[in-house]
């Protein structure tokens, strides 16, 4: 065990993140609307040592009821569209919805049009855009330290 | 041992009334069912495939089914339960005998309709999903529970159902590999490879070695960070998050070699149909090589100080079990087979590949508990990273095709992704796909997680979930 937290203090150490600039957060919902698994691996990376957006009160939360952003990923299928309409519902105002990759950018989607609802654009009002096939977890975590500190200056 | 050629796909063609007889005289002779497939034929016809294999051939059953109907292969084969109710959803067929037929991917059908009716005192349903409390894919869970005890665990997935495989179909078979690695990113490789490799079997093209070095070092490659991902996802099943972060790390690195190797974390638009464009010099490979070397022994360390984490062994023994003869009847494959003493894997039947003559690495104790299917992981990860060193002996070149025998009408790749056989059949019409079929290694193994999770506690299924770690978006494709 000791071993192992010091491995991981050596990895931290290595790579000097850059110091939190703000001491607000912001809380994440995901939805996975359709995706290909790509984007769930970027996004779960980012909680990795090399990026630990905890650092900086970037968070997953486990409801929309305690989310501030909503990161939507994949090509939203209509089997998951009414799913992701109740999650957006439930979050308290004011919120954010994210479009995570290219697919729920609308862009470069395959499959057959009639199990696509359509972009993220047309079902939801889209305020943050983190293009990529997917993501690399730099992006993304570069796009939501961004969004942090807007929101923060913006009060 | 059998060493096999590259040869056409054999095919035998049968009358709807005989369909149930050649396919269950197929499992009696001891050959394996790899997966029932179904496409729309002339006008209102459809037409059924079923894949068998033994170590010396693998074989395709073709059937016309002109009144949509034919007798059904579960009572005798239950891993084919998803394959008929799926070819019933989509295209309407009808299997005689399975009672009764449930709904898989139609998500219109009323709950009951799907689930399987639990009665009696205190029982009741938890409802999970489709969208999960993690950063998870999704997937809609119905447990059948008595207080914590879980009785009975029905799954609803195919929310991502994308439409690939019909999409696909009509476009040249070059470019359809699109769609086939589009399926799952963290199966890209394996889908794309089996993909190629039925394209290629249609079209009678048969891989240089270098083609195939090619390849299996991109499948290992792939092999590598999956398996440290389903190491720290175990971890972090039962909150231990040093164990998760540690494995997290490695991942990390595995993925940013990707990336320096091919250009893609996930190592996406490395694979073509017949062909590979692929070009390591001596110096990169040196380097990835003294990378993988340093990767395996911070695993060999890293894995060390989980066997004396006690708070972490206590909870991965005993559970979520799946025994070898479910495993076996279910139709399990890759590591959770393998832990449950199934040991077979598609790397020792795989001519185009340089897998040479493949062992599966076998673990001194295969009870088929989450803890066992961990350590076959562990195995397996060091087994890959010395098929790695192999490999990566000297540089790359690109690989080509010539052709070995005449062009077919069907082709099939067969793949071990790091979730087990992963299947792809493909029917051409000259140049164009006219059918795609892929069956993942995943798709394979959900009725087999399904049933593993039957008598254990409730917290405890997300930890089993994870012992698996299926993808849901190569099930639903």
């Amino acid at each position: 065990m000791f071993v192992l937290l010091n491995q991981l203090r050596r990895v931290r150490r290595d790579i000097a993140a850059p110091a939190p600039v703000t001491r607000s957060s912001l809380a994440l919902r995901h939805v996975d609307a359709g995706s290909c698994n790509g984007c769930e691996h970027e996004l779960t990376a980012t909680a990795n040592p090399f990026y630990d957006l905890a650092q900086y009160g970037l968070n997953v939360v486990a409801s929309p009821r305690h989310a501030d952003v909503l990161l939507v990923t994949g090509a939203i299928t209509t089997r998951m569209k009414p799913a992701l309409l109740a999650a957006h519902d439930a979050m308290p105002e004011p919120r954010l919805v994210a479009a995570l990759g290219d697919c729920a950018l609308g862009r470069n989607l395959l499959g057959q049009p009639d199990q696509h609802a359509g972009a993220l654009e047309q079902i939801l009002p889209v305020d943050i855009r983190i293009p990529g096939c997917p993501p690399t977890p730099a992006v993304i975590a570069a796009a939501l330290i961004g969004v942090l500190e807007r929101c923060s200056r913006g009060r | 041992m059998t060493v096999r050629r590259a040869e056409p796909l054999a095919v035998t063609a049968v009358a709807a009334t005989g369909w149930q007889t050649a396919c269950l005289v197929a499992h009696r002779n001891g050959e394996r069912f790899e997966g029932l497939f179904a496409t729309a034929g002339d006008g209102e016809t459809v037409e059924l495939r079923a894949l068998f294999s033994s170590p010396a051939e693998t074989r395709l059953i073709v059937c016309k089914a002109g009144d949509r109907s034919v007798e059904t292969l579960v009572d005798d084969i239950p891993a084919v339960a998803w394959d008929e109710r799926g070819a019933h959803d989509l295209h309407g067929v009808r299997f005689a005998g399975h009672e009764p037929l449930r709904p898989l991917l139609d998500h219109h059908a009323p709950l009951a309709a799907w689930t399987v009716p639990i009665v009696g005192r205190d029982t009741h349903e938890v409802a999970v999903g489709p969208v999960h409390a993690g950063v998870i894919e999704s997937g809609h869970f119905r447990l059948h529970v008595v207080g914590e005890r879980i009785l009975h665990l029905d799954v609803r997935l195919f929310y991502k159902r994308r439409g690939l495989e019909a999409a696909a179909a009509g476009h040249p078979l070059t470019t359809s590999l699109a769609y086939a690695q589009r399926a799952c990113a963290a199966c890209a490789v394996t889908n794309s490879v089996a993909y190629a490799q039925a394209c290629e079997q249609a079209l009678g093209l048969a891989p240089d070695p270098e083609l195939g070095r090619a390849r299996t070092l991109l499948l290992e490659l792939e092999r590598v960070y999956n398996h440290l991902h389903d190491i720290s996802a175990i971890c972090a099943g039962v909150g231990f998050a040093a164990g998760t972060m540690a494995y997290a790390t490695m991942k990390e690195r595995a993925q940013r070699l990707n990336e320096r190797l091919t250009s893609h974390r996930f190592l996406f638009h490395t694979v073509r149909v017949g062909a590979s464009d692929q070009t390591l010099d001596a110096a990169t490979v040196q380097r990835a090589r003294s990378e993988l070397r340093e990767l395996r022994d911070e695993h060999a360390s890293t894995w060390r100080q989980l066997q004396f984490t006690a708070s972490l062994q206590a909870r991965l023994g005993g559970v979520g079990i799946l025994t070898r003869d479910d495993a076996d009847r279910l139709g399990a494959v890759g590591p959770a087979a393998r832990a449950a003493g199934i040991h077979r894997d598609l790397r020792s039947e795989s001519p185009h590949l340089s897998y040479g003559l493949f062992e599966p690495v076998e673990a001194p104790d295969t009870p088929g508990d989450v803890a066992s299917r961990t350590v076959q992981r562990a195995l397996e990860l060091d087994q890959s990273f010395t098929l790695l060193d192999q490999l990566l002996a000297g540089p790359l070149t690109p690989g080509r095709t010539q052709t070995a025998f005449d062009p077919a009408e069907f082709g099939v790749g067969r793949v071990e992704s790091p979730r087990g056989a992963t299947v792809c059949v493909v029917e051409r019409d000259e140049g164009r796909l006219r059918a795609m079929h892929l069956r993942t290694g995943s798709y394979a193994n959900w009725p087999a997680l399904a049933h593993a999770t039957a008598g254990n506690l409730l917290p405890e299924f997300p930890l089993i979930n994870k012992s698996f770690e299926l993808c849901y978006a190569c099930a639903d494709r």
